[in-house]
């Protein structure tokens, strides 16, 4: 039987939506400032209107649902998954008044886009937006690869035991130390240290690329940004071509796969145990899954003639599928070059590996690299069943952070969130095929969006169909949160229609 | 319990604004024609067969010119913006598209005005070599200019505040206070 939730309920999630909330409206002091420090100030005022709104919501939300009840499990994925469609719809905002965007529907897509740390955009006329709107592309893009829920955890959120239940809900399950808003903080250390790097190295290659002071130190905190939280959103619409540079893209490189990995790993790194960059199921996974397409698609453009010479072909090729495989969204070639110079085949090996995407509790989207070093194992287990003999005890095991052993509901849980993501792969693809777009293409941006790496073909654009826009927006969100606080939601809202 | 289902009816309202937000913005007044008798849509859509070719190309200028020792990379947008930009009331066209063009670093210093918020940049033609992927750059598709013309000086653009939209922020942060009192003003009465 379906229970009705209580007044009680809804009073403790509109109370921490509501903090949320105001954590998006103190966000957008970063590209306010930034607005008055360029003397922007027509896009100054969408910064003030957005901010007044996310307070006007989150304040009037606290007045209005006090309680002094803390989280529950359900309460949390709520909180999490509702957090994010209002702080959408709320960060919009900025966009929708900066004049553009086409529509509120395509400025809350690329606001959803940023916070999933997707990437792909309807932002029209990119090349001439402030450095205050870019700032807030890029701030929502880097808050949302570490959560906006951990945001609120690490700085507004005071000794609540119910925290950790939100933290989980944004998709996040790992305990770097034993209080969870201690390991918000620990997230919010290990990000603002490689910032602080990032930024520097890539302002510095910048000048050296004939970049003017102002504008190096811009860009290289925007692309750090973009990099770091695998987002892929960059200053201008060239993206990363814009600088034809080796050392641009090798540094862009360094800072997404690091941003790939998990936060676990990063925290095992830190606290001096090295060795777990080799040994973990996750980095292993990656670099079998990566080098396994980056030669397949090699071969196919080497086969194609695309590049002249193998170095060139190595490079791009590289670039793109890691930036598809850390579910980033960098490219050093045009949209439409996937389809006119790469073709079907390096198209495929891009999709698989923008489907697999990077580590779990990282700011990477996708099946995840966990899960398919878990279905593998579990695979060669079986197989090692099989041709032992029937008293044998075969035992498997696998290493992130610590040893696991492999036992079925580890599997089963691996197996049941792949399968939901294969499901949600094949339902945006045949959104796009359905609105008329080639299957390999509306496979390639359907798995984009649903993986939140944002590599385009060239289907996203402002003139594309609304429902594929609501379908997009979805499965970013769907993907981001990894399905289950979205359906707590959905369970919430049909259990105050339906339940008794 | 009033003060709640006030906040509700607040919510929905609020709701129902950005529903009707979502519809399509039609703005007035067309995007200019495309100044390219081969745009760079065309070029990167048969990359194979304008490989090689010489090609003329027009656009406007944006970011800056990157000069890399006697040459430098400038970038041509031939999109809806490349004569106006939105800031100064040029209709939504789309997003930008445009070239990456390789030049000596003599010619591209005849461009002053580079495309930004600020600024609508010099409309320049080029005339040179187009690459789909250039083996001199690391495969990037891009034209090697042997010429440069400025066909048009850019200008600067302002983008005064809207009075309307500067009541809103007024009234709304207004509101956003004096509820940040209010729930500071009831939190500590509960404690008291």
């Amino acid at each position: 039987m379906m229970l009705k939730p209580r007044l009680e309920d809804h009073l403790v999630i509109g109370k921490y939506t509501g903090k949320v909330i105001i954590g998006v409206g103190l966000l957008m002091v970063i590209p306010l400032l930034t607005s008055i420090a360029f003397a922007e100030w027509d896009t100054a005022i969408d910064f003030v209107i957005g901010m007044a709104a996310c307070f006007i919501f989150g304040f009037g939300t606290q007045i209005a649902c006090r309680t002094d009840k803390d989280l529950e499990w359900s309460h949390g994925l709520v909180v999490a998954s509702g957090s994010w469609v209002v702080a959408t719809a709320l960060g919009a905002l900025p966009h929708f008044l900066s004049g553009h965007e086409g529509s509120y529907l395509d400025a809350m897509f690329d606001v959803m886009s940023g916070y999933t740390t997707t990437g792909l955009y309807l932002l029209q006329d990119l090349d001439h937006v402030s450095h205050g709107l870019n700032m807030w592309r890029h701030v929502l893009t880097y808050a949302g690869g570490q959560g906006i829920v951990v945001i609120a955890l690490a700085f507004l959120f005071r000794g609540t035991a119910g925290a950790y239940k939100v933290y989980v809900g944004e998709g996040k399950d790992e305990r770097l130390l034993p209080n969870v808003i201690n390991t918000a903080r620990a997230i919010w250390l290990v990000s603002l240290v490689w910032l602080a790097f990032g930024w520097i190295a890539l302002s510095v290659t910048g000048l050296a690329l004939g970049q003017s002071p102002v504008r190096a130190i811009l860009h290289g905190l925007w692309v750090f940004m973009g990099a770091w939280s695998t987002g892929g959103f960059a200053p201008q619409s060239y993206n990363t071509m814009y600088y034809h540079s080796v050392v641009f893209e090798v540094l862009s490189v360094i800072v997404f796969i690091a941003g790939s990995f998990n936060f676990a790993l990063h925290w095992a790194v830190w606290t001096g145990k090295r060795a777990e960059i080799r040994k973990n199921i996750e980095t292993v996974s990656f670099a079998i899954t990566l080098t396994t397409l980056v030669l397949l698609a090699t071969f196919v453009l080497a086969r194609n003639g695309v590049y002249s010479d193998a170095v060139i072909l190595a490079r791009k090729s590289f670039y793109q599928l890691a930036s598809g495989h850390t579910t980033t969204g960098f490219s050093t070639i045009f949209s439409r070059a996937f389809v006119t110079q790469w073709g079907p085949v390096g198209m495929l090996a891009t999709t698989i590996a923008m489907a697999i995407g990077a580590s779990a509790c990282s700011t990477a989207g996708g099946i995840k690299g966990i899960r398919v070093g878990i279905i593998a194992k579990a695979f060669f287990h079986d197989v090692r069943k099989m041709l032992s003999p029937e008293s044998a005890v075969v035992r498997t095991k696998y290493h992130h952070v610590r040893d696991i052993a492999l036992e079925d509901p580890i599997v089963r849980t691996a197996m049941t969130i792949t399968l939901a993501y294969v499901v949600m792969y094949l339902i945006v693809t045949v959104v796009g095929v359905l609105h008329g777009y080639p299957v390999v293409e509306a496979a390639f941006e359907g798995v984009s969006a649903a993986s939140n790496t944002g590599l385009s073909c060239g289907v996203t654009l402002p003139s594309m169909p609304a429902a594929m826009k609501v379908a997009y927006m979805v499965a970013m969100w769907l993907g981001r949160l990894e399905f289950m606080s979205v359906f707590a939601l959905i369970g919430y809202g049909v259990s105050i229609v339906r339940g008794k | 319990m009033r003060l709640r289902r006030a906040w509700l009816g607040a919510l929905a309202a609020a709701l129902l604004v950005l529903t009707a937000g979502c519809a399509e913005q039609h703005a007035g007044g067309g995007a200019p024609e495309n100044p390219n008798e081969l745009s760079s849509g065309d070029l990167v859509e048969r990359m194979r067969e304008y490989d090689g070719m010489s090609v003329s190309f027009t656009g406007e200028a944006i970011g800056e010119a990157m000069l890399r020792g006697d040459h430098a990379w400038i970038h041509l947008n031939d999109d809806a913006y490349y004569e106006k930009n939105i800031e100064e009331g040029a209709p939504l066209g789309g997003q930008n598209s445009g070239m990456p063009v390789w030049v000596s670093a003599d010619l591209a210093r005849k461009i002053t005005t580079f495309g930004d918020y600020k600024h609508e940049g010099d409309v320049v033609r080029v005339t040179g070599v187009f690459h789909a992927a250039c083996p001199e750059h690391g495969g990037d598709t891009d034209i090697h200019a042997e010429s440069l013309d400025v066909v048009q000086r850019g200008h600067t653009v302002v983008d005064e505040p809207k009075r309307a939209k500067l009541a809103w922020a007024i009234a709304l942060s207004l509101v956003a206070g004096a509820l940040f009192v209010a729930d500071r003003a009831i939190a500590g009465g509960l404690r008291a």
